[in-house]
């Protein structure tokens, strides 16, 4: 185990939620696992005092418009969550996060840069972290 | 991986493969430094000059997306004793092949040839005074898919 360089992260997504592919020409993804805590303070407590809710697992990334894979923007429009696979680093496999997602996408282009996309995504269903 | 010197072999054998630059600045099409007129063999007074002025690489996930060269390409030419030479043709003939144009590497897909600015200056010989040198061109962005 040691700290790997982001330069081999993926982002695979699959519409039909079975088998992830990678997406092509993308250079960054996040992930965020927060949970909602709720206020279950009562009189005479030193402090508030909070319990937790559920996880709001979402996240995003961005990368270059790449005409050859165009599935981000077809995954925008669906209606149907599909599988997304977020691998930190492709050197180390087996480490990654997965479930059903719903995606968003934006496009960016302007007269002096390459074309950008943006993406976002949100859980569908549960998400799990392996190994 | 592609030979990132592919891409400015290209833009040299593109500028010395059009007749009308040759017939303008005879010498020949350099990277960074003037060599022997490739006309007569002795020194080039009138030719095309290339520089790398800056370069960036644009990653993407496992690999390099893009590679985003800048590059000085400007016509150079001895000031004639009479008239004012073919520097402002020349230039206006670089124009022409590079903004919009392609750049063809082994290797690479093109993305973009423009010039991004202009350049012109006066040079004075450092060895003999009377003598001026004329430069004129721009700054062209190529940028090359990986």
């Amino acid at each position: 185990m040691a700290i790997l360089s982001g330069r081999n992260g993926q982002v695979l997504y699959d519409p039909a939620g079975v088998t992830p592919v990678a997406l092509v020409s993308l250079k960054s993804w996040k992930a965020s696992f927060k949970t909602d805590y709720i206020d279950v303070t009562c009189f005479g407590d030193a402090n508030k005092v909070r319990v937790p809710g559920l996880p709001d697992i979402a996240g995003s990334g961005d990368g270059f418009w790449n005409s050859s894979n165009v599935v981000l923007f077809a995954a925008a429009s669906a209606t149907t969550p599909g599988k997304l696979k977020l691998v930190p680093s492709s050197v180390e496999p087996t480490f990654f996060w997965s479930g059903l997602a719903y995606m968003s996408a934006d496009i960016d282009v302007a007269v002096n840069g390459a074309p950008g996309v943006s993406f976002s995504w949100v859980a569908a269903g549960p998400f799990v972290e392996a190994p | 991986m592609p030979e990132s010197s592919a891409i400015d072999q290209a833009l040299v054998d593109k500028l010395l493969g059009d007749a009308t630059l040759r017939t303008l600045l005879p010498d020949g099409v350099f990277f960074d430094e003037a060599g022997p007129s490739i006309a007569g063999g002795g020194n080039a007074t009138r030719f095309v000059l290339v520089s790398l002025a800056d370069e960036t690489d644009e990653a993407v996930f496992g690999h390099r997306g893009f590679e985003d060269a800048l590059y000085l390409v400007k016509a150079v030419e001895l000031k004639p004793a009479i008239g004012s030479g073919n520097v402002k043709a020349a230039a206006a003939r670089i124009d022409v092949l590079l903004e919009d144009g392609t750049i063809t590497a082994a290797g690479y897909t093109p993305m973009v040839c423009h010039r991004e600015s202009r350049f012109r200056i006066t040079e004075v010989d450092e060895h003999d005074t009377s003598i001026r040198w004329q430069h004129r061109g721009g700054h062209y962005r190529v940028q090359q898919s990986v």
